[in-house]
């Protein structure tokens, strides 16, 4: 019926008719902070995301088999032994440092920095170039710990010794 | 104006005192029934090989009690197998003389003491008594933690190259 | 003739007739599903560049897991003795067995990855500032969730890959001051990992640790409902 009602354009019922130009000129510019309807602006983006990730799952799962190795045995370290990769950071801290440091201090810190983060840095400007120490201390952390992580997950062969990830691959997912 | 506690504060601090009463009733509760079971694991007296059967140069492994014997001096040593630093399997590695952990490389003299690597100790043992027949028998009933790292009392260096 | 407009679909969405954005607004908020969103949000929050989908990609991964995780559960039983061979037996005569249990895996995987990207993104814009401190810090306890699923769910299959990743992850655990030790005896049900530690493990992957996360997530989302009408431009550079 809202097609054929005169009294509704554009979602918006019509109180009446003035002739003359907007004040603002013909045209709307679009402005970031105005607020749109999520159903469907946002529904719509989002379904779109759901499909995507679901199908990159799909073709993931098709293509590459979970592993399973042999059944388990306490009287048989393999070697090397390793972490899952979202753990190979802190693996690789273990092997430098007392475990009293790098298993419960570092993921202790990590853990009560992150919580502690909004309540440390009160600034607030949203831009990088504003607050360029906050954005300095997480970058340094974020690439030190993807960097240990890889090191952890691709570059370390048996007795956790150094290998280079295209001569021999111990990595496991 | 502070004539102490009245009858509102008193409530309203008795139900606060309530709820924290209750949560350390519910985490004892849950830690209590949550520790193992006895008997879960290992636990007792092992008997193991006959004490004149352990060498002096290497490591019998014993499997029951997931331990190594050795003999150091007189004494026969019983060395859990497990490591010190994270629960890895440590080996015993005959080429080198040595006990040997793949996860991160720790190393162990053949008396269990700590040489190289991130391990924190020595290799954990248990007391070890020789009954009436001459066999030896392993208590795993309780772990005895191994000596502090920078105390070697055995004068073996490796003998060859590290087995990995 | 419309779903929309007969009598049973009155009752099922009971919205009335979407002419205006006010009937809209009144429609999205009688719909229970919709009401995890908010009615309107700010433009900027529509583009790619703004959240790079982070978010909404983690929830749809933790439902794939949901599903797929149940699908395998009819199939498995957490004992030494049955674990391995059940894995087995999914991926060997289960139909579509290996395929449910890639999806499970893959998606774990990826779950872990796209939540610590959204932490980033989040950090990145700023939108861990005043007022929304707190659903930051919920989201780094889903962080913190999400690890620990991942983990307890490493060892379920029972192969040595899990058995040994187990070992080493708990015994860290041993040299947190006074607690440690128990702590690890708690968790591991013995002094060793065995079918104690299989079956604890197995409660909270598949009971306790999930049901925290949907809670915390509903709460994350709702904070998140709350907060998107704020109208948060950049304070400048004031202190």
């Amino acid at each position: 019926m809202s097609d054929l009602d005169p009294r509704v354009v554009q979602g918006r019922r019509v109180l009446g008719v003035v002739p003359g130009q907007p004040p603002g000129g013909d045209r709307k510019v679009p402005d970031e902070q105005d607020l749109v309807m999520v159903s469907p602006h946002l529904l719509v983006r989002h379904a779109v995301v759901a499909l995507t990730v679901l199908l990159l799952v799909l073709i993931v799962a098709v293509l590459f088999d979970a592993p399973l190795r042999e059944v388990a045995n306490p009287f048989e370290t393999p070697n090397p032994e390793k972490a899952p990769w979202y753990f190979a950071a802190l693996q690789e801290l273990l092997s430098h440092f007392h475990p009293m440091v790098a298993g419960v201090l570092v993921p202790g810190a990590i853990v009560g920095g992150l919580i502690a983060l909004p309540y440390i840095d009160r600034s607030r400007a949203l831009q990088p170039r504003l607050r360029k120490v906050a954005v300095a201390t997480f970058t340094t952390f974020l690439v030190v710990w993807v960097v240990l992580t890889l090191i952890g997950f691709a570059f370390r062969g048996p007795n956790w010794g150094w290998v280079w990830p295209w001569n021999e691959w111990h990595g496991e997912l | 104006m502070n004539r102490g506690v009245d009858r509102r504060e008193f409530l309203s601090r008795g139900w606060k005192a309530g709820v924290v009463m209750i949560g350390c009733a519910g985490a004892w509760t849950s830690w209590d029934l949550l520790r193992p079971l006895p008997g879960s694991g290992l636990s007792g007296v092992i008997k193991t090989v006959a004490g004149d059967e352990v060498p002096a140069d290497t490591a019998v492994y014993v499997r029951t009690a997931h331990t190594y014997l050795t003999r150091i001096g007189d004494e026969v040593v019983a060395l859990w197998q497990k490591c010190p630093h994270l629960g890895c399997r440590v080996s015993w590695c005959d080429n080198s003389g040595e006990f040997e952990c793949a996860c991160h490389g720790s190393k162990f003299n053949r008396a269990g003491e700590h040489r190289s690597g991130p391990a924190p100790r020595g290799m954990d043992r248990f007391a070890v008594t020789v009954n009436a027949d001459g066999i030896v028998e392993v208590d795993t009933g309780a772990v005895i933690q191994g000596p502090p790292p920078g105390s070697e009392t055995i004068d073996e260096p490796p003998r060859g190259e590290s087995c990995s | 003739m419309k779903l929309r407009e007969t009598t049973i679909g009155r009752s099922l969405f009971r919205s009335p007739d979407r002419e205006t954005e006010r009937d809209q607004a009144a429609g999205h908020w009688s719909n229970f599903l919709l009401h995890l969103y908010p009615v309107k949000v700010r433009r900027r929050e529509l583009h790619f560049s703004f959240s790079w989908y982070l978010g909404v990609t983690s929830v749809v991964l933790l439902g794939s897991l949901v599903v797929s995780g149940v699908y395998l559960m009819f199939f498995y039983v957490p004992s030494p003795s049955s674990a391995y061979g059940d894995i087995q037996t999914i991926q060997t005569q289960v139909a579509f067995g290996q395929f449910i249990r890639n999806v499970h895996r893959w998606s774990a995987h990826l779950m872990v990855l796209a939540v610590a990207a959204h932490m980033a993104r989040v950090f990145y814009r700023g939108a861990y500032k005043s007022p929304r401190e707190f659903n930051w810090v919920i989201g780094v306890m889903l962080l913190v969730l999400t690890l620990l699923l991942s983990f307890t769910g490493y060892l379920l299959p029972w192969d040595q890959l899990a058995y040994w990743a187990v070992t080493v992850g708990t015994s860290m655990a041993d040299f947190v001051p006074i607690i440690g030790g128990g702590a690890r005896d708690v968790l591991l049900g013995s002094d060793q990992v065995g079918a104690a530690t299989l079956l604890r493990f197995y409660v909270l992957h598949v009971a306790l640790l999930p049901l925290l996360m949907v809670g915390l997530l509903m709460v994350h989302l709702w904070r998140w409902r709350k907060d998107a009408m704020l109208d948060q431009t950049d304070g400048g550079g004031e202190a």
